[in-house]
């Protein structure tokens, strides 16, 4: 249960709102770079944290974020002609650059200066890996460039993929968190999904299905483990790192790409679900990256090319396939590991009201990283201090998976195993 | 009632292949398009659990002190109990033997105290009373009440820490390592306690 001004708190974040502000604070992943795959390429449209922005690539391969609507007459610069180092509105040609400030008013004198009191606000946009990243905070406040293992890898190492999930950004992270759901609702795909199947580990998940919980602070967030019964009276451990504000993932199996997500608030109702699979140490195989092209794994398939819809969606109920449900081929009847999470998780509602829920002592992982947030975003509003998850150090996570003795913690003994060394092989089971 | 004729909506049967077509109207409230903010006005009002009986056990007085900060709010149906400090309790200590007191000092029942119980949440600072973890979650275990521990972080990493989260590992069905005493609040509201 969570209080109605504390759910508030977190799950709002337009500019001025608490939690905006917090995610304000981030680089922040806001476009896949193959929306701009071209020097004065279409702009594209994209919504974040509640407000209306344009993206584009200039004739000098800058990428630029800026308000979408022309500061002349509101008309929206997704219409705009993108040329000549700037984007300009086609309704009376005012051209705006990178950074949102006018350079151009076709109908004012050039030596007025006219243009140079007409701003948009706009935001850093830069390319790490396969992602446009945005710090939509202020500049003396902007954190390092994010180094997030899976944008640094080589290009042939990472796949990423974004969809658009219709309810509020927290209701999807914590689904992120719960590592208690995948005995049930994923069970189905450790069989069957190629990005998953055949580790030894899904036989440790398969045959207890009673997880016991560890969660343990961090200075970024939260480790999550998760522990079964494994032979000898060993344990099988699969702990999830969280990095606030809501960076998650997923702990490995066997040599399979290590996968992950980033939950990003389009509005208070909206959200990007981030999907990302990286190998530490080889390229993506070919029917790997097939395999997630096709919505395998944690990524999903798409209603129209060019949409970050996904096909399986609220309008036809997720193509529920209850004889599928019957057969045990999916525990749901929904298709996809993203898409069970994604159905579950908007039929709550746009915001779930938490006040109505009944938590049990294993959802102690979703009970502390709302109590870390609330914490930072209090701090952030009361003190000014700066929340965890912004440096480098915070940012070189790993998920892990390994069998130990039972007097070990797992906090000690994985400390190497839930940090990123480059080039070094991930820990799996 | 009479339904709105705009809050039916046609199912696209052509992206439905071999998944029993829906080849009528279909009400708003009848699919998965009803999670909008407008439809969540209309989900049943009503107190959907019923009290829960908790009981919160101190290890340590470190753990009592943070304890007794929360003590006074207002929960629903917690008790908090503090093991004695030095109490010599042993693992093969009776469960009625088991020497614990309310925070007004007066002395209470393991026994009594456990009896419909919904949730146990045991509090330690520094691994001294595992032998009174091991008595109380045992007792949990018979009688089948969820046992979660919190490890209250003191200063920085320390092998007190690790004795007191393996003494709390065997027992507990979650255990927690909370940096600070404010979270002994946040999940016991969490828990509805």
């Amino acid at each position: 249960m969570l209080r109605k001004e504390i759910n508030e708190l977190l799950t709002e974040t337009d500019a001025g709102k608490p939690m905006g502000d917090m995610f304000r604070q981030y680089w922040i992943p806001a476009l896949l770079a193959s929306e701009l795959p071209e020097d004065d390429c279409p702009p594209t449209r994209v919504k974040l944290l509640g407000e209306r922005l344009i993206a584009f690539r200039d004739s000098k391969g800058r990428y630029g974020l800026m308000d979408e609507f022309c500061a002349h007459r509101g008309v929206s610069l997704w219409f705009g002609r993108n040329e000549e180092e700037g984007l300009r509105c086609p309704y009376h040609g005012w051209k705006y650059d990178y950074t949102g400030q006018c350079i151009e008013v076709p109908s004012e004198p050039e030596e007025s200066g006219f243009c140079e009191k007409i701003k948009l606000k706009g935001y850093p946009l830069i390319k790490v890996g396969d992602i446009l990243w945005t710090h939509m905070g202020d500049k003396e406040n902007r954190p390092p460039e994010p180094i997030w293992e899976f944008a640094t890898v080589p290009a042939e190492q990472t796949y990423s993929s974004k969809r658009w999930q219709e309810c509020n950004w927290l209701q999807a992270m914590e689904g992120g968190i719960d590592s208690s759901h995948v005995s049930f609702l994923h069970s189905g795909g450790l069989k069957t999904d190629p990005l998953f199947r055949g580790a030894k580990g899904n036989k440790y998940n398969e045959n207890d299905k009673k997880p016991v919980f560890e969660v343990v602070e961090s200075d970024g967030g939260l480790h999550i483990g998760a522990r079964r019964n494994a032979e000898d009276g060993h344990y099988y451990w699969r702990v999830t790192p969280w990095i606030m504000p809501s960076f998650t993932m997923v702990p490995p199996r066997g040599d399979h790409p290590m996968h992950g997500h980033f939950w990003i608030p389009i509005d208070d109702h909206n959200c990007w679900a981030w999907s990302f699979d990286y190998h530490p140490t080889r390229a993506l195989s070919p029917e790997e990256r097939k395999a997630m092209q096709d919505g395998y794994g944690v990524h999903n398939q798409y209603e129209a090319p060019g949409s970050f819809r996904p096909r399986q969606n609220k309008d036809n109920d997720y193509l529920m396939d209850r004889e599928a449900q019957k057969r045990g081929d999916s525990y749901s009847g929904i298709w996809g590991i993203a898409m069970q999470d994604a159905s579950l998780q908007e039929s709550m509602g746009p915001i779930v009201d938490r006040t109505k829920e009944n938590l049990v002592s294993t959802d102690n992982g979703i009970i502390m990283a709302r109590h870390r947030l609330r914490k930072a975003v209090v701090a952030l509003r009361d003190k000014g201090v700066q929340p965890p998850g912004r440096t480098p150090e915070h940012q070189l996570v790993r998920s892990a998976a390994r069998v130990l003795p039972p007097e070990q913690p797992f906090g000690d003994v994985m400390k190497e195993d839930l940090t990123a060394h480059p080039g070094v092989k991930q820990t799996s089971v | 009632m009479p339904h709105d004729h705009d809050d039916m909506f046609e199912a696209d049967n052509a992206t439905r292949p071999g998944r029993g077509p829906v080849d009528h109207p279909t009400m708003l409230s009848s699919c998965a398009r009803a999670a909008t903010a407008e439809e969540a006005r209309f989900r049943v009002p009503y107190p959907n659990s019923l009290s829960r009986t908790s009981r919160i056990f101190a290890l340590d007085q470190s753990a009592a002190e943070a304890m007794y900060a929360v003590t006074e709010d207002p929960w629903d149906n917690a008790h908090f109990l503090t093991v004695f400090a030095n109490s010599h309790v042993t693992p093969d200590t009776a469960s009625g033997d088991i020497p614990i007191s309310h925070p007004n000092g007066a002395a209470a029942s393991l026994d009594v105290e456990l009896t419909g119980a919904d949730i146990v949440v045991l509090l330690a600072t520094d691994g001294s009373s595992e032998a009174a973890a091991e008595v109380i979650a045992r007792e949990c275990f018979k009688r089948k009440i969820t046992c979660a521990g919190i490890a209250l972080k003191r200063g920085p990493p320390s092998d007190k820490m690790e004795k007191v989260v393996n003494s709390m590992r065997k027992f507990t069905r979650v255990l927690v390592v909370a940096q600070d005493d404010d979270y002994i609040p946040a999940m016991l509201t969490a828990l509805r306690a």
